[in-house]
């Protein structure tokens, strides 16, 4: 059936839904109707009046002797000619209106029947309204949305930022594998890989802006108000941010003024880019953001590579990560990232596959990261650990470390790297620096 | 982005549950809540039936003085509790001739209705009710029930629930002074 | 002296829980870990102290100690072993007990579990949350619901004994601590939740504590849902299983919430979504249950299960203001800044059928919700008239919601995350919709009218071919994974039970249970027949195809009741005793129904009327289809939760929706075909991402 099925899938859902139309047509009796019997008619009334001497059951499902009273003149008023409504209208005129099961469409009691009707239009038209918007962002082009969304981000605390980078890195992890699983198509894939790692590069340049203002002037809360440079990036931070801690400003007075705010915003933080950048290069995590570049646009693109090579990297996918890094390389040669993380993919492929020749290479990789950029903390850790685990020369290793360690690197990548550490500084015979965290 | 969108919703809703709260709380327990019948204020609908001995037994719609009309069974207790009640009260309006009772059996078996009845000392006619049109016609759906039928054929009061000769007085001497 | 062990044990319990809220509250506010490490001590205090109080309660009952007004209402000296233990739970203030010991039990296991993360603000958090409500319970038993009062004058001889109703079937001793220990059971989540909203910590942490223990809940509820269902079915005689009565409406609301949760969580776990959302899930599940507690215990609505009014009332009114205002409150504050990273990239995806469910289970109890209080607030704006909604009236909405939701449960299964084509949804779906619209053609030419029992199985079977295509996916990829790690044929075939096991795989159990009530539900509501009929002994009659013969009559006395039985034959076959059942003299006649049971359709029988002269019986006949599926389904729901609670096959959380197509798991070897192999964690526990997470807590669950 399903080869079939595959083979003219057209024909077969048409078919389907002729055959369940035409089915359901006979079923529901609405092709030949026939006027309800006198006793239909009575247990259609019967179910919707209520025993008058039950709680919750109906004349037709008791066996009370009210239940029964009822039944019975039910049936005589029908004989008598009377009409569904004249008989429901007679039981109210002796029983009152709670006699009644369903409540009546009229008075206070429409609001039964209209708050779930009304409340579950409502949401239906609220939800098609949501998608019809989305779909129209959804149809921009990807890039710029994710440039617009990251200078939204700016006014975020650094913690939002996290959970967002989590976020889309999870959303990335996620689609590599419905694509591999094949529920989702290569268009599909292409597009959502485009648009999450747009995303994902343009809240990397965010999240290096937000700490550079956050080390610049103490902390998120004060963003930008000592500081010359960022001042106008940070008013308009902090207007940004002010939604977020005191009263709104109702409906249309708001949506404009964040449109002038996220406009300022997104000067701003173009004006304050460069700077940002050329910096605050030494602290980064590695491989996850680019140094200083003069032209913006090239710059924009490595970033965005190396953001994505990183998550990349990160979930175990090197080989598209390493591709990645060369391609950062051929649009600039002189990137000790993409050297460096290239360096230290190839080593880790080379010690698994046990190819002297890539670990050769990989150091050579190293060497040359170090030598563009003598503080690259990553390049020094992973020469040193080459060093170490190659040479078993645990005091040219603790050379690389201690450059390392100078070199102020972020507490997460110490607390990776602190088990290494202290291993080599022991069998170096050296102290192990204070600055390598405890286990 | 930066908007208050849980605020705003999470404040509507306290506001519903709020108002719901509030109905709740100012709702009288199910069990003391007032039991209503559309037929209070209007014309009782006729009292007609057969008695314990098979003879017919008719009320006039507008009998001239109060009737109470009370739907009873032996086993009910407190019908049992009600029963004495009714048998002073039908004493005392009998002599003033402005009163009079008339029962009708609500689910029971009629030997058992009569021997009860006979036991209390009820000297007043009793209906039997047998396929419930008097029961339905007056709407009774739990017993006892009392109806006072005023002189002029309307319902008076309309009780469910046992019934003491001092409440039925009450209903009476009210009814009495918003016709006069 | 059962009153002073008793009286003790309450004591005890509330001064635990208010000792744990005092220490606890101090211990967070000068962040003190030594204070906040004692505050959890006293969890098992309150369980010791449910549990003196339970005992004595107990022993009372069964040595008929009449002193106490709970027992002497309660119990009689003829009542059973069974029912006098039963008793406990059959009326108001021993009900509370009941509850208080249950929550003892809960806060006690989660102050064990999470005894390697005491100091942590969310676990300090939430056990005090747990110990405020432990407070309000053992509180409401000082004063207002106090088990342990003594009878007013003189001690009577024998007790009263417990209603007729309440001593006609054991599950009526079975069904309401199951109930409880659902309903209590929600106090966990909401704990964490609201623990999670004061830390500001929503992370995965919560999520899997709360995701278990509402499934832990979410089982005993639906377990004690069902087994009142069949109670009201076996005793109360009218042959319907579900009369949208309050009381069973204040349990089916927490059920229908916290079901919506059990279906949304699974977007946060997977793609971060819908995080305020599901707190705002939570704390309404426990918040129904609370306002459930309140409607069926305060008199407020008369129902056949509710217990008479008493005081507690307006407590449990301003306890459920109390919770409604401290959960929203904290939303209000928290969410914005709790706010999802992203949205739902296409609605028609995996998520979005989520989504779609919850708003439809949320619609589900607005409407059941609405129609419960609905009397409630006529009466308010209309000056006091009354109103009843009934059956008709939750039927008429309820239907297309529950298609809708069976619909969903045919498509969700087979959708994707994040995004979808309609090529794969065709391939997947063929068979299901073949069989759907098989099935609805079978019934038509089968003579099957009506257009909702036409749907409800139509898309019965669609939902449960789906859940049916899930489940032989997942067992062929455990099968197969068996294969290629090298077991033999014969090991890999038993390897492959392991598909029906995990969170996804129960849930797929579930889903065909809740297709088999469904198709139930329709079917025995549709072509039901019900009638009387009148018989003297030796007459037969025969209705809806069924032959029954009235034998005879007899009488059966026992010491605890006095039944007047009819002796039935249905078809020639069984005997059948309908009766007329009198506990103890002066009680109410009870009429106890008896019930011809077979897959394929039930003839249930009541004495309906007894004649005026002559031996002639009226008897009610109710022949209903395939209503032991009802209950079938219902263990399957039950099973099928179990099974979701055990460890499934390990995966990456970030494993796809569908098997993995054969080209793509031979070309990349055994890391697919094994996904064992490269577990980051069991069953969607996982961190997203690979990395080593250093923020990952050693958490002593071992799922």
């Amino acid at each position: 059936m399903t080869s079939s099925a595959r083979r003219n899938r057209f024909p077969l859902w048409i078919l389907l839904g002729v055959v369940l139309v035409a089915a359901l047509a006979i079923g529901s009796g609405a092709l030949n109707s026939t006027p309800m019997t006198p006793a239909q008619r009575a247990v259609a009334i019967e179910t919707g009046i209520k025993c008058p001497s039950c709680e919750d059951l109906s004349v037709a499902n008791s066996s009370a002797q009210t239940a029964v009273f009822v039944r019975n003149s039910v049936r005589q008023l029908i004989g008598e000619g009377k009409s569904d409504q004249q008989i429901q209208a007679y039981l109210v005129s002796r029983y009152g209106s709670a006699i009644v099961l369903v409540p009546p469409a009229s008075g206070w009691s429409l609001l039964v029947w209209v708050l779930p009707l009304g409340g579950g239009a409502a949401a239906v038209i609220i939800l098609a309204i949501v998608l019809v918007r989305k779909r129209r962002n959804a149809s921009e082009d990807p890039v710029a949305a994710a440039r617009e969304e990251a200078s939204l981000d700016a006014g975020a605390s650094s913690d939002q930022l996290d959970a967002r980078r989590q976020f889309l890195e999870q959303s990335l992890a996620d689609a590599f594998a419905e694509h591999r699983a094949g529920d989702l198509s290569d268009s599909d894939y292409q597009a959502l890989r485009r648009r999450d790692t747009a995303r994902l590069a343009a809240l990397d340049l965010a999240m290096v802006k937000h700490s550079d203002v956050a080390v610049l002037v103490g902390g998120p809360e004060t963003v930008g108000a000592d500081d010359p440079e960022t001042a106008g990036a940070g008013s308009n931070q902090s207007a940004l941010a002010a939604p977020a801690t005191s009263t709104p400003v109702p409906g249309a007075r708001r949506s404009r003024r964040q449109r002038f705010l996220i406009t300022g915003a997104i000067v701003s933080f173009g004006g304050a880019l460069v700077l940002v950048v050329a910096l605050f290069a030494a602290s980064r995590l590695p491989g996850q953001t680019p140094t200083g570049n003069p032209t913006l646009s090239q710059q924009a693109q490595i970033q965005q590579s190396l953001a994505q090579a990183a998550t990349l990297e990160n979930q175990g996918q090197s080989g598209e990560a390493a591709q990645l890094y060369q391609k950062v390389l051929t649009q600039d040669p002189q990137n000790e990232v993409a050297t460096a993380q290239l360096g230290w993919l190839e080593y880790n492929t080379g010690v698994q596959g046990k190819s002297a020749s890539l670990i050769a290479d990989a150091r050579a990789k190293l060497d040359q990261a170090i030598k563009l950029n003598p503080t690259d903390y990553a390049a020094r850790l992973y020469l040193g650990t080459v060093i170490l685990d190659q040479d078993n020369n645990a005091a040219a290793a603790v050379a690389q470390y201690q450059a390392f360690l100078a070199d102020n690197p972020p507490a997460a990548l110490l607390q990776q790297a602190a088990t290494i550490l202290r291993q080599a500084y022991t069998q170096a015979g050296a102290p192990v620096p204070a600055a390598v965290p405890a286990a | 982005m930066g908007n208050h969108r849980a605020r705003w919703i999470g404040i509507t809703v306290l506001v519903i549950a709020a108002g719901l709260i509030a109905v709740l709380a100012s709702r009288p327990s199910a069990s003391v809540a007032s039991v209503q019948s559309p037929l209070v204020g209007h014309t009782a609908p006729a009292i007609t039936g057969t008695t314990f001995d098979g003879s017919d037994f008719t009320v006039p719609t507008a009998p001239g003085h109060f009737v109470v009309l009370n739907f009873f069974a032996s086993w009910c207790a407190p019908c049992q509790q009600e029963g004495p009640s009714l048998v002073a009260f039908q004493f005392e309006h009998q002599q003033a001739g402005d009163a009079s009772m008339i029962s009708v059996v609500f689910g029971d078996t009629l030997s058992a209705a009569r021997t009860y009845q006979s036991t209390l000392g009820v000297n007043w006619p009793t209906l039997t009710d047998g396929n419930g049109k008097l029961a339905l016609a007056f709407g009774v759906s739990d017993r006892p029930t009392t109806f006072v039928i005023a002189p002029d054929g309307r319902v008076a009061a309309y009780i469910v629930g046992a019934v003491t000769a001092k409440d039925l007085d009450k209903v009476i001497a009210a009814a009495k002074a918003t016709h006069a | 002296m059962n009153a002073a062990f008793g009286n003790t044990g309450v004591l005890l319990g509330f001064a635990a829980a208010v000792l744990g809220v005092v220490v606890l509250a101090v211990g967070l506010a000068k962040g003190r870990p030594s204070l906040i490490r004692a505050g959890q001590i006293y969890a098992p205090v309150v369980l010791v102290g449910g549990l003196i109080a339970t005992v004595a309660m107990e022993h009372a009952l069964l040595t008929h100690d009449f002193s106490l007004a709970f027992v002497a209402e309660n119990n009689s000296r003829e009542t059973p072993l069974l029912y006098s233990i039963g008793g406990m739970w059959s009326a108001l203030s021993g009900s509370i007990l009941l509850w208080g010991l249950i929550l003892g039990g809960y806060a006690t296991a989660m102050v064990w579990r999470f005894r390697k993360r005491a100091t942590e603000p969310l676990v300090a958090w939430a056990t005090l949350v747990v110990y405020v409500v432990a407070a309000f319970f053992f509180g409401l038993m000082l004063h207002v619901t106090n088990p342990f009062l003594h009878v007013v004058g003189k001690i009577p001889v024998d007790g009263a004994g417990p209603n007729s109703l309440l001593q006609d079937n054991p599950l009526e001793v079975i069904h309401p601590p199951l109930l409880y220990l659902g309903f209590v059971g929600f106090t966990l989540p909401f704990a964490f939740a609201i623990g999670s909203l004061v830390t500001g910590r929503l992370d995965s942490a919560w999520q899997r504590e709360t995701r278990r223990w509402t499934l832990f809940a979410w089982t005993f509820l639906t377990a004690g849902i069902v087994l009142g269902a069949l109670w009201s079915y076996q005793v109360l005689g009218w042959g319907g299983f579900w009369a949208w009565d309050p009381v069973e409406n204040a349990s089916f609301l927490p059920w229908l919430v916290g079901t919506a949760y059990l279906h949304s969580v699974m977007v946060q776990e997977r793609r971060g979504l819908l995080r305020i959302w599901n707190l705002a899930l939570v704390i309404s599940t426990f918040s129904l249950t609370i306002l459930g507690t309140f409607l069926t215990r305060s008199g407020v609505i008369q129902s056949v299960h509710a217990f008479s009014n008493s005081t507690i009332g307006p407590l449990l009114l301003g306890f459920f203001g109390l919770v409604l205002v401290t959960g929203i409150g904290l939303i209000a504050w928290r969410g914005d800044n709790l706010r999802s990273a992203g949205g739902i990239d296409s609605p028609i995806s995996r998520e979005g059928a989520f989504l779609a469910n919850n708003l439809l289970f949320v619609a589900f109890a607005f409407v059941v919700l609405l129609g419960t209080v609905f009397p409630l607030l006529y009466e308010a704006l209309n000056g006091g008239r009354q109103i009843t909604v009934g059956a008709p009236y939750f039927n008429r909405l309820v239907i297309p919601i529950a298609l809708g939701l069976l619909f969903l449960m045919a498509v969700a299964p087979a959708l994707p995350w994040r995004k979808t084509s309609i090529e794969v949804m065709r391939g997947r779906l063929a068979v299901p919709a073949v069989l759907a619209v098989l099935v609805v053609v079978g019934c038509v030419l089968g003579g099957v009218k009506g257009i909702e029992p036409l749907a409800a199985f139509g898309l019965g079977a669609f939902a449960a071919a789906s859940a049916g295509r899930a489940l032989a996916l997942s067992v062929r990829l455990s099968w197969r994974g068996a294969r290629l790690s090298g077991a033999s044929p014969a090991r890999s075939v038993l390897a492959g039970w392991r598909g029906f096991v995990g969170r996804a795989n129960g849930g797929m159990v579930v889903h065909i249970g809740v297709v088999i009530i469904a198709v139930g539900l329709a079917a025995a509501t549709a072509f039901g027949h019900r009638t009387e009929v009148a018989l003297s002994p030796g007459q037969s009659t025969t209705f809806a195809g069924h032959r029954i013969e009235f034998v005879g009559t007899r009488t059966v006395k026992t010491p605890s009741r006095s039944a007047f039985q009819a002796v039935l034959k249905v078809d020639g076959g069984g005997t059948y005793l309908p009766a007329i059942t009198q506990f103890g003299a002066g009680s109410q006649d009870v009429g106890t129904p008896a019930i011809d049971a077979s897959w394929r359709d039930d003839v249930y029988l009541t004495i309906d009327a007894t004649a005026t002269s002559g031996s002639q019986l009226t008897f009610g006949v109710v022949v209903q289809p395939l209503v032991m599926w009802l209950w079938v389904g219902g263990a399957l729901l039950v099973f099928g939760s179990v099974l979701s609670a055990v460890p499934g096959r390990r995966r990456r959380p970030t494993d796809p929706v569908s098997a993995v197509p054969d080209s793509v798991a031979s070309a990349l070897g055994p890391e697919v075909s094994a996904p064992e192999a490269v577990g980051a964690g069991a069953d969607g526990d996982g961190e997203p991402g690979s990395l080593p997470d250093p923020d990952s807590e050693p958490v002593p669950v071992g799922n």
